[in-house]
């Protein structure tokens, strides 16, 4: 679902939410008081600062103004010159110290371009560190600020997920714990988020959308972590190892400093570097590596390829490759996948390879390509490349899915030719199975195809006529739902695929979304408001595809789960756990039964009270109403209208016989 | 336009054939959508747009009693057979009991959409309760066939416990008969569906 555009009422609402965030404001602005001090505090040194001559001078002046005068008001600014060349370093000067401290606090660092990191420090510094003492004092402790535990979710006993909910059109969101009997509230906050909510890749932070930039929340009480001042911000990205949040804006950006996407750190908060953004269309812009090492994007004819944590081009240049046009990370390892289109005589290529070595690893050439695109299975361990092709002597459009094996040697391709049209297509996550819906409405078809070790593809089994446009398999693997979203109405197909069997078939009306939770027990369908603006609830099912909870919320927009870190379990302890399964769900079951039975006894026990109180109301009723009877008979001259037969002596019987059918039976010959 | 409690006395019109009201009580601000005899004809019980209901006195037009439960308007009220309750349909996607004298709130059954008419049944702790979109919002919700639903909720445990489909659009009016061994419901799609509840009806209980 997508979130709701900006009206210019929600944008009336931001402004008196941030009135309303006055307090905070207050704290700045005394802070900024006037005090009485020497003007040298206030004074900063920028070095590398590009060295111009005179007719760049108003230009380097311009940008530096505005960087700088972000912290405060610029009231003096010198360029030292030499030769008719500036040095290189400048003196500008703040109208009180605290906004010197906020210009070193923020700008040192700051990446103008590939050659100029500034490094700003106060004037003052200079004198300190000239007359810095022989003996070194230790650093003052700053306090710590405790956010408590981080991965508090994780530790509830019973392994309760959480999920998001944003409902009420996107007033209210919610924090839920999911349980089977019933979702149990967290966390509940009016205007939280202005538009949608995104959780970090490993469940640690919960960010908001707000006109300012976006806040980071997390920790037991969720209380905010960090604030990225980023204006009229409309999308984020994370990067995987969760240390560097992307934030994009189309308004921000100027040619001189590039303002559309900025990369932060976010344990320190610090801006990291800016960039340009011709076009949000294919967010995220920014691709990462698995382990956050490197992060790369695509232009024209370019691929270039950042590395961390030093935000620099690797090898301090782009990659030129003529016509690229899509390009991919694997999840498992830093190897990068391409393609380029036909070339006059050179084929269309499909090249992996390797970072950071630069090393192509394997290249594979396609003929007569319309398309491709490039489905990695989720550990890295296959590469598919749908390609969509134009045989030669044909019109139309024929696919073939270029199956690459990644942990073979030399990488081998297998090829699976479909001879229908591609509706999804989806890797099982940490298997080597994926299925493929194909066809046209009516007439779709499921399948589903396992990629064996032999070098063989083997169609495990198709299903045919069914209603779906999606697939969602579960991130633990084996099971799915097929689902038929939105046009569909929302029918569901549940499915093992270990032996390809549809456990369940069922329907969501209108669902619009299906998300299962981390660990593949439940799925979660929902009708969303942002595209349907009746029926807005969440159902939870089992992965069997059993229907658990209907969960109706006014105007519900979003669930999303919250991720899990990776496990801290090694592989042997797994092992251990999974044989000696049966001990632990002897306990389980014996504590699911307690509660089951708990659950029966207050519902019983709430209905027994329940009818007892309206036994005793009837009753009372029913006396008042008996004393009245006199009242009635005299309203209704003496006549008793209580029961339906009270006058039955009125009553005339009648007998009417009318005609219904005719039937004529031959008896024979008689 | 103004609004009006019009009080007829049945027997005078009739006699007279003079077509004047014997009482008439305005209600300017919040108009009224709906309304029923208290028990001894001594007042009148109205629903009004913004969801609340009002005791009118039949003497002097006079606000005897009035609360405000329901949140939007009140599309339909029925009494029970001895009056001595009656069931509010909202809006509000609630259905709500009330008792008629001292218009205490005494139950509500809560639904998804907005319910069009409630009733009592006049011989089990049974309500039935039939309702969906306006008319005017039903362009692309909802069309299946068949699939608009009578509701039938238990009134002491205000739970749900059975629908009856046949309606291809929203529900008007719902009534039981007053033997209470069937119900009957008017919809938007221009039937009338005439139920007999079959002998499990009358069996059923919820788990106690």
């Amino acid at each position: 679902a997508s979130p709701r555009p900006q009206t210019a009422y929600s944008f009336h609402r931001t402004y008196l939410t941030n009135l309303s965030l006055s307090a905070e404001l207050l704290d700045d602005i005394l802070r900024e008081k006037p005090q009485e001090a020497d003007g040298i505090d206030s004074v900063v040194v920028v070095d590398n600062v590009p060295q111009v001559g005179p007719e760049r001078l108003e230009k380097l002046k311009n940008v530096i103004h505005k960087i700088f005068s972000k912290f405060g008001k610029i009231t003096t600014e010198f360029y030292p010159e030499a030769d008719g060349m500036t040095k290189g370093y400048i003196f500008l000067e703040y109208a009180a110290p605290t906004q010197a401290l906020e210009a070193v606090k923020n700008a040192d660092g700051y990446k103008l371009d590939k050659q100029h990191t500034f490094r700003v420090n106060l004037f003052t510094d200079f004198d300190k560190y000239m007359n810095i003492c022989d003996e070194w004092e230790a650093p003052e402790k700053q306090p710590f600020k405790d956010f408590g535990n981080m991965r508090h979710w994780i530790e509830d006993p019973d392994c309760r997920d959480q999920y998001s909910v944003i409902y009420e059109a996107g007033e209210r969101t919610a924090i839920f714990s999911n349980d089977a009997k019933e979702p149990i509230i967290n966390e509940e906050r009016a205007r939280w988020t202005e538009t949608y909510v995104r959780w970090s890749p490993k469940g640690t932070y919960l960010a908001t959308f707000h006109q300012r930039g976006i806040a980071l929340w997390g920790g037991e009480k969720f209380k905010q972590i960090q604030r990225f001042s980023h204006q009229g911000v409309s999308l984020i990205d994370f990067s995987p190892c969760e240390r560097y949040v992307v934030t994009f804006s189309p308004l921000m950006d100027t040619k001189e400093d590039p303002q559309a996407i900025i990369i932060w750190d976010i344990l320190t908060g610090q801006k990291k570097r800016g960039f340009h953004c011709e076009s949000s269309a294919h967010w995220p812009i920014f691709k990462w590596s698995h382990d956050g090492k490197f992060f790369a994007r695509m232009s024209t004819d370019t691929l270039s390829i950042y590395e961390t944590p030093s935000m620099g081009l690797l090898d301090k240049k782009s990659l030129k490759i003529n016509g690229i046009k899509d390009f991919s990370w694997s999840p498992g390892d830093n190897i990068i996948a391409f393609w380029v289109p036909e070339d006059k005589d050179i084929p269309a290529r499909v090249t992996l390879m390797q970072m950071p070595s630069r090393q192509e690893i394997r290249v594979r050439n396609l003929f007569n390509v319309v398309d491709c695109k490039l489905h990695w299975q989720r550990n890295g361990d296959y590469l598919c490349v749908k390609v969509d092709r134009t045989p030669k002597g044909t019109q139309g459009v024929v696919t073939n899915f270029e199956i690459f094996r990644m942990r073979e040697k030399q990488v081998p391709v297998d090829v699976v030719e479909m001879k229908e049209s591609i509706i999804a297509f989806a890797w099982e996550p940490n298997g080597s199975k994926f299925a493929v819906l194909h066809g046209e409405s009516p007439r779709i078809n499921a399948s589903f195809y396992h990629v064996k070790n032999n070098g063989k593809i083997e169609l495990i089994k198709m299903f045919d006529k069914q209603q779906a446009n999606s697939i969602f398999w579960s991130p633990q693997g084996q099971f799915m739902v097929l689902a038929g979203l939105r046009s569909m109405n929302g029918a569901l197909a549940f499915v093992d695929t270990s032996d390809c069997t549809l456990m369940n078939i069922a329907e969501h009306y209108m669902a619009s979304d299906v998300e299962w939770d981390p660990t593949g027990r439940y799925v979660v369908t929902s009708v969303s408001w942002w595209s349907h603006k009746v029926d807005n609830a969440y159902w939870l099912w089992t992965f069997q595809g059993r229907l658990l909870q209907k969960n109706n919320k006014d105007r519900f927009c979003q669930l999303l789960w919250r991720p899990r870190p990776p496990t801290l379990l090694s592989i042997d302890q797994i092992k251990m756990i999974k044989k000696d399964l049966k001990k632990y769900s002897k306990i389980f079951e014996q504590k699911d039964r307690l509660s089951q039975s708990k659950a029966s006894k207050e519902l019983v026990d709430k209905r027994r009270a329940m009818m007892e109180e309206y036994r005793n109301y009837r009753e009372a009723a029913l006396q008042n109403y008996q004393e009245q009877k006199n009242l009635r008979l005299e309203l209704r001259g003496g006549v008793d209208t209580d029961e339906l037969d009270s006058n039955v002596d009125d009553w005339e019987e009648e007998t009417i016989e009318f005609f219904i059918n005719e039937e004529i039976i031959p008896l024979g010959d008689l | 336009h103004k609004c009006f409690a019009l009080v007829k006395d049945v027997k005078v019109f009739v006699s007279t054939e003079d077509n004047q009201p014997y009482l008439s009580i305005p209600c300017s601000e919040h108009k009224i959508t709906s309304a029923v005899w208290g028990p001894l004809g001594e007042f009148v019980i109205a629903g009004h747009e913004n969801g609340e209901i009002n005791q009118f006195s039949a003497k002097s037009g006079d606000i005897l009693k009035k609360i405000k439960e329901h949140t939007k308007q009140i599309n339909d009220i029925q009494s029970s057979v001895d009056n001595t309750m009656f069931i509010t349909a909202s809006k509000d996607n609630t259905a709500k009991l009330f008792d008629s004298t001292s218009l205490d709130h005494i139950k509500t059954f809560r639904t998804e959409r907005p319910v069009n008419s409630a009733a009592i049944s006049p011989i089990m702790d049974h309500v039935v309760m039939g309702g969906g979109q306006e008319a005017m919002e039903v362009t692309t919700t909802s069309t299946r066939i068949g699939k608009f639903e009578a509701r039938f909720f238990h009134a002491a445990y205000e739970e749900e416990f059975g629908r009856v489909k046949g309606h291809f659009g929203p529900i008007n009016c719902v009534a039981f008969h007053p033997d209470g061994k069937s119900y009957s419901s008017g919809g938007e799609d221009g039937y009338v569906r005439i139920h007999y509840f079959d002998p499990q009806y009358f069996d059923f209980e919820l788990e106690v």
